[in-house]
């Protein structure tokens, strides 16, 4: 566990120096901000529109920031060579990639986080409280982002950091969409060996959609526990399998 | 016995590609590194030097044969504790202090966390760089980055350095001192696998060298074995009389006529013979050196 810890201290030290962390964090932030500039409808639309906008800006955020930080950190190191005196050292692979993975994670809660307080700022000042789903949705929206920054990190071990953003992007877009477009395409394809391709792509994406609960915070839905604790096992599930798959093309590839 | 290093047959071929083919950066390499020596392992660029440390460190694998640290597989994680390596050119993050890059070293190799600091102190006073303890990697220089690497090598008491051209960007101060630290090291018992291209330094420091040659071993033992030839002894003398040289003929010298005077080459058998027979004669020795082939010379000899 020393080794993880040390390379995700590193990994986090390195992140947060990052301009792309910075601009990142200040142009969210300028865009939550800037919803205070809503006063023109009535209080109830503003606070929906307030709240809709603010979780896309965290939801946004965090997964460009997951997807620019978990596509550089092991090519960079690799590339840089600052992975040899490490790799030196009594670690394993699983425990650096693992170490990169938590340290591109913690990075970005810390920019979601900022993001959260100044959300949570803006509804305290037009509502006069905070709803309960709040924290739900933005702990949702962290643990979505992590999936996002697991699969960049996985994807990173084998292609640069450009094709990692490029191919990250494409499954967190895809990801998405999924249940609705290629489940559509399931249902429309005949039986054979498309359909067997659209039921792999099907079930190899991960479903980002049930992370995001922000039509529930918009319209205070009440969410059953019980679905909360499988979206959240699911996610942790597809994290471990992401990392798990890295480690394992990692483990075996010249550094 | 399990020896520091240990290489069976060590071979790694890489693949350029279709159009390219195959390029064999080590073949069929057989070493052994005794426990509380200083090896030298040297060859010319692209010999394959850095390849065979990248494979003892388990960054690149064996296309065959097998290489063990203290007679466990490189691909052992735990065998690295006892292991310090200085890579070729150091990199570590620019960010970075001295202190801070020697002490997550020393946390990665297991120091106790009490001990870390003054361990990571200690080591950097030892390297001289204990001045610049606080002052970012990217406002050093190379050869004080390459001191802050020597330093995170020995952190944590490791058995066995591996150290990469150890005196790279170093100036003549440098170098000596990093010479003196491999001996001291050697003196504590450490075993010092030392790869550098500064053929003065390997011959005062390894008791036993490697050459590598395109991947091949070309040559290995100790400087002595290395070196080709005889010793011989040359004595350059001003003036030499007839007799003189009648009486020499008997100690089997050869004798040249040059333009700053004669020389005379002799068997160290035969010097004390040599010496008493110009003494004698009354001549003056205007100089005497050894006429040995020096490692350097053997190395172009054999890798060139």
């Amino acid at each position: 566990m020393t080794g993880i810890w040390i390379i995700a201290r590193m990994s986090l030290l390195e992140n947060s120096r990052k301009q792309v962390f910075h601009v990142m964090c200040l142009l969210m932030l300028a865009v939550i901000a800037s919803s205070t500039m809503l006063s023109i409808f009535t209080e109830g639309v503003q606070i929906k529109i307030l709240k809709d906008l603010c979780m896309t800006c965290i939801l946004f955020g965090g997964a460009a920031l997951a997807i620019a930080l978990g596509a550089t950190g092991v090519p960079n190191d690799v590339e840089s060579r600052t992975i040899h005196p490490l790799m030196a050292r009594p670690l394993t692979r699983v425990q650096y990639l693992i170490g990169k993975f938590l340290g591109t994670f913690i990075t970005v809660s810390l920019g979601v986080g900022a993001m959260a307080i100044a959300f949570g700022g803006l509804i305290l000042m037009y509502q006069h409280s905070i709803d309960s789903s709040l924290g739900m949705a933005v702990l949702f929206t962290l643990l979505e982002v992590a999936i996002i920054a697991a699969i960049a990190t996985m994807i990173s071990t084998f292609a640069s950091p450009a094709v990692t953003t490029v191919l990250t992007f494409m499954i967190y877009l895809a990801g998405t969409i999924k249940i609705g477009y290629i489940g559509g395409l399931i249902e429309k394809s005949q039986a054979g060996l498309s359909k067997a391709l659209y039921l792999l792509i099907y079930h190899a994406l991960p479903n980002l959609e049930c992370f995001n609960l922000k039509s529930s915070l918009i319209h205070n839905d009440v969410i059953p526990g019980a679905y909360l604790g499988q979206v959240a096992f699911y996610g942790v599930c597809y994290i471990v399998f992401a990392l798990a798959a890295g480690s394992l093309y990692f483990a075996s590839r010249e550094v | 016995m399990n020896h520091p290093i240990q290489t069976e047959n060590l071979r790694k071929v890489y693949n350029l590609g279709r159009r390219k083919g195959t390029r064999i950066a080590v073949d069929a390499l057989n070493i052994t590194v005794p426990d509380g020596v200083v090896f030298g392992f040297l060859g010319p660029n692209g010999a394959g030097k850095t390849t065979t440390i990248k494979m003892l460190l388990d960054f690149v694998r064996p296309t065959a044969g097998l290489a063990t640290i203290f007679g466990s597989p490189t691909t052992s994680a735990s065998t690295r504790k006892l292991i310090g390596y200085l890579p070729e050119q150091p990199y570590f993050h620019k960010f970075l202090r001295p202190i801070e890059v020697v002490s997550m070293h020393a946390s990665l190799a297991g120091v106790p966390r009490q001990e870390i600091k003054k361990q990571s102190l200690a080591v950097l006073e030892r390297a001289g760089i204990a001045e610049y303890a606080d002052t970012p990697i990217a406002k050093l220089s190379k050869g004080l980055t390459q001191r802050v690497g020597l330093a995170q090598a020995i952190v944590g008491d490791p058995r066995l350095l591996i150290l990469d051209e150890p005196t790279s960007g170093l100036d003549p101060i440098g170098r000596r001192h990093a010479r003196d630290l491999i001996l001291q090291l050697k003196n504590e018992g450490k075993t010092v696998f030392l790869s550098s291209h500064l053929l003065s330094e390997v011959e005062n420091t390894c008791d036993t060298v490697a050459v590598l040659k395109r991947g091949e071993l070309v040559a290995y033992g100790t400087p002595d074995e290395v070196r080709a030839g005889d010793k011989q002894f040359s004595i350059w003398i001003d003036k030499l009389k007839i007799e003189t040289r009648e009486l020499l003929r008997f100690a089997n010298v050869s004798i040249e006529e040059a333009n700053s005077g004669t020389r005379i080459t002799v068997s160290p058998e035969m010097l004390y013979y040599a010496m008493r027979i110009l003494d004698k004669s009354g001549v003056k020795i205007l100089r005497m050196q050894s006429e040995r082939e020096s490692l350097e010379e053997a190395f172009l000899r054999l890798a060139a």
